[in-house]
């Protein structure tokens, strides 16, 4: 399905929800506390962007405003946004972002909005990081609780946890499949599941993903490469790639896409459309919406629920906030080594400052380690489409040279 | 409008005190040149709670200020090409740009390129942009990042956001302690805060005689002074330039001189200046503007009152993560607010500075609730601080002008 089909089925799935009496609280950041709000019987929907939205931005935010708040701010202002009951905003992420959410109070003043703000970690060794989210979490908590008169209730709390568990689950399982053998699921098939989740994290959005894990374990029984692709999962688990067993014949080029807040599943279309190109050569992404919401760590139903969250959030893989550069860097060689990856696909959004600064730390870091790289500025329009295409295509070309 | 009259026909008035700087500036960087030869050496953000590394005799650097000097050369363009053929985009902070490029070629920046650093002390009260910054120096240098993180704050600063941040100021000490294997001492931090709050509170005090009519200086006056106060704080040299500078405004003042010999119009400033054209101002000069107040250079104004290490850590952790520019546009379009009412001023001109999203996203919004607070016009203009390449001088110069029209 294409990243168009996708949103519409998603869209639709929403106003289901909405019609069925749930309330929507919309998210930005994609290291949002999803069983928070689901413990207060509210349904957290991630706010994707969506390719043609008419321009609105203009008398609020200047040119060099990223593209991707720039794209969220004009679907507000043309009303296609879905029903919302609050929107979240993080809080000490990104500068756009948290300029955003200031606009955003000024401009619709209708909108419920709350504001999760993160702690910036450098490889911290006591808990205070820890302490200073949960408290905020626990705040977040509070202002729910009072605003829509929904409780924290503890067995939701959980039913939320399970639900968010059996995503990542499966989905882990999907991406582990996928670097052993790219072509046992498509990727845009894997993008879909994960953003149809993230948008409507319902049950049956969940066993779709059970579902499709499922299968795909079957198939890699049946192919006998079902210990290398637990190998893999636990290696990107543990993001120690010491014990990582990949079959022989890799089919080539195997490429992993790295960048932030890029729509996976915009990306899988992208490639989907260039002619001659198997989908299948997208071994892995390291996006936000795709990698690092994955393979977020569970939480324990046991422990202190705010104190869960947070940690849980913390220990998200490769976010900038949340890691230094030198490690997220060291952590991207031993991937493109252990994983046997031969070219490097580096998105950035256009005016996206974590986006920009990294990239030339990522092309260092891959050339350090004879990968080849290539960047690709992207906006949620797509608006270079034909460029893109293009410089994807001839990009794989050099690869197949080797 | 012609810059190459004598001084005393030009319609702006020098500042003796200015002179101080060079001196100022070229010990400061002999003194940087040695702490870095003796492996001493930190580069800190301008919201950096700079008493710390000073009290333990840690030699400190100003990238921000290197990147003014390098703008004001007018090599910006060229220094922050350096970092672009490095592959840092030119959409980014032009400060960053201008610090990557000057470590990567700092032959060609003969001023500005600032000694090796042996570790980069950044605080995230003013941007996020500053730790990805300080990152990328950290892979270039092999210098050690330490980030001390003071989330923004929405309206108070709640307790959780107080014990985070003074555990943030407690590693701080650990990790100078630990990366030079010496203790802080209580005197000498005491000494330290109470040198920085007489140099605050002297700067503070030259600000606020630009309430008087005319005013005693102009921006550019106050973008240059502010060097010290931001970078030095702390140190004797520090309090004794804003002796003289106050001395020198205070005279003006008492003689009834202003900065700009014929002020006609008084207008408030926000954001950082563009480094290379400082000219702007002196044009504008002689037309009778007069720019008592900008939100740049009143950023910072918090003094610490400790009197033990305790409460000195106190008074850090309150003063650095309320600055205005960590609790958002509500905040700052409080600031501007109060600086109009403050200075009586006639309008503002914002500049939106294309590379610095955190300060000028959001500028288009803060513009209308000044207007509509305080009833004063407005106008925006965009560039950069350093890199003049996203000038448009004409566009502007029409901007302003309509501003003008409206108030003459
Ligand atoms: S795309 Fe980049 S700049 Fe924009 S909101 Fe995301 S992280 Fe921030
Ligand atoms: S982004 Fe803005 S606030 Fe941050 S360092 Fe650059 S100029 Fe300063």
């Amino acid at each position: 399905m294409s990243n168009e089909g996708v949103i519409e089925q998603s869209t639709a799935g929403l106003m289901q929800l909405v019609a069925a009496g749930e309330e929507l609280i919309g998210y930005i950041y994609p290291h949002t506390p999803l069983e928070l709000f689901m413990a207060h019987g509210l349904i957290p929907s991630l706010i994707r962007t969506l390719p043609q939205v008419p321009s609105g931005f203009e008398a609020s935010l200047q040119t060099f405003a990223c593209s991707y708040i720039r794209n969220l701010y004009s679907q507000r202002t043309s009303n296609q946004m879905p029903p919302l009951t609050g929107i979240l905003f993080p809080s000490n992420t990104c500068d756009s972002l948290q300029n955003l959410g200031d606009i955003w109070r000024v401009r619709f003043p209708e909108d419920r909005v709350f504001r999760l703000t993160y702690p910036v970690t450098r490889n911290i060794i006591d808990d205070s990081t820890q302490r200073y989210l949960a408290e905020e979490l626990r705040l977040l908590s509070e202002s729910l609780t009072t605003i829509f008169e929904r409780p924290f209730l503890k067995e939701s709390y959980n039913r939320g946890i399970s639900l968010v568990r059996e995503f990542r689950e499966g989905a882990k399982f999907l991406y582990s499949a996928r670097v052993v053998n790219p072509k046992i699921i498509s990727y845009s098939d894997v993008a879909q599941l994960v953003r149809v989740f993230l948008t409507t994290p319902t049950a049956a959005a969940a066993s779709a993903i059970t579902e499709a894990a499922n299968s795909v374990k079957k198939m890699v029984t049946d192919l006998g490469i079902f210990e290398n692709v637990e190998s893999v999962m636990t290696a990107l688990v543990n993001r120690d790639f010491e014990n990582v067993q990949l079959p022989e014949n890799l089919d080539a080029p195997r490429v992993v896409v790295a960048g932030g807040m890029i729509e996976p599943q915009a990306l899988g279309t992208l490639i989907k459309d260039i002619p001659d190109i198997p989908e299948s050569v997208i071994t892995l992404d390291l996006l936000s919406f795709g990698f690092k919401s994955v393979f977020t760590p569970p939480l324990d139903e046991s422990e202190d629920p705010f104190m869960e969250m947070a940690k849980s959030l913390l220990a998200a893989p490769g976010e900038p906030t949340q890691e230094g550069l030198k490690h997220r860097m060291i952590f991207l060689k031993d991937l493109l080594t252990n994983l046997s990856i031969h070219g490097l696909l580096i998105c950035e959004q256009s005016f996206c400052d974590p986006d920009q600064f990294e990239a030339p730390s990522i092309e260092r870091a891959a050339s350090e380690v004879g990968i080849k790289t290539t960047r690709i500025p992207i906006d949620p329009e797509l608006s270079d489409k034909a460029r893109i295409e293009v410089r994807i295509q001839s990009f794989l070309e050099t690869l197949t040279e080797r | 409008m012609n810059g190459d009259r004598p001084s005393e026909e030009k319609p702006y008035r020098r500042l003796e005190t200015q002179t101080l700087l060079q001196q100022i500036a070229f010990t400061g960087g002999l003194e940087a040149l040695e702490a870095s030869e003796n492996g001493n050496l930190a580069w800190v953000t301008s919201g950096f709670p700079v008493e710390i590394p000073i009290a333990m005799n840690v030699g400190v650097v100003y990238p921000e200020q290197a990147g003014a000097i390098i703008g004001a050369q007018k090599i910006g363009p060229e220094v922050c090409s350096y970092a672009e053929d490095l592959g840092y985009s030119q959409e980014l902070c032009s400060y960053a740009r201008a610090s990557i490029g000057s470590t990567e070629k700092p032959d060609e920046v003969p001023m500005g390129a600032l000694p090796t650093p042996q570790i980069l002390l950044a605080c995230n009260n003013i941007c996020g942009t500053v730790l990805r910054w300080y990152d990328a120096i950290a892979e270039m240098t092999g210098a050690t990042v330490f980030l001390l993180d003071t989330p923004p704050i929405e309206a108070e600063q709640l307790p959780h956001h107080q014990e985070y941040v003074r555990k943030g100021v407690q590693r701080l000490i650990q990790f100078l302690e630990d990366k030079f294997s010496k203790p802080l001492q209580d005197e000498r931090l005491a000494e330290v805060a109470d040198l920085s709050s007489k140099a605050i509170g002297l700067w503070t005090r030259s600000l606020e005689a630009c309430q008087k009519k005319p005013s005693p200086l102009n921006c550019a006056d106050r973008f240059l002074t502010m060097a010290p106060v931001v970078s030095s704080r702390g140190t004797e040299q520090c309090v004794d330039f804003y002796e003289t500078l106050l001395a020198e405004v205070d005279d003006r003042v008492s003689e009834g001189l202003g900065a700009v010999r014929d002020e006609k119009i008084r207008l408030l400033w926000d954001n950082i200046p563009m480094w290379y054209t400082l000219r702007f101002f002196n044009l504008l000069a002689s037309r009778g503007v007069v720019f008592p107040a900008d939100t740049y250079t009143h950023a910072w104004s918090g003094s610490i009152e400790g009197v033990d290490t305790s409460s000195i850590i106190d008074g850090i952790v309150e003063i650095y993560s309320n600055v205005y520019l960590n609790k958002g546009l509500d905040a700052k379009v409080d600031k501007m607010c109060q600086l109009i009412k403050d200075y009586d001023l006639d309008g503002f001109i914002m500049f939106s500075v294309r590379s610095c999203k955190r300060y000028s996203l959001g500028q288009m919004v803060s513009k209308e609730l000044v207007t509509e607070r305080t009833g004063v016009p407005g106008v925006i203009i965009e560039g950069d601080m350093v890199d003049s390449r996203v000038y448009n001088e004409a566009q502007i110069e029409t901007r302003v002008d309509a501003l003008l029209e409206m108030l003459m």
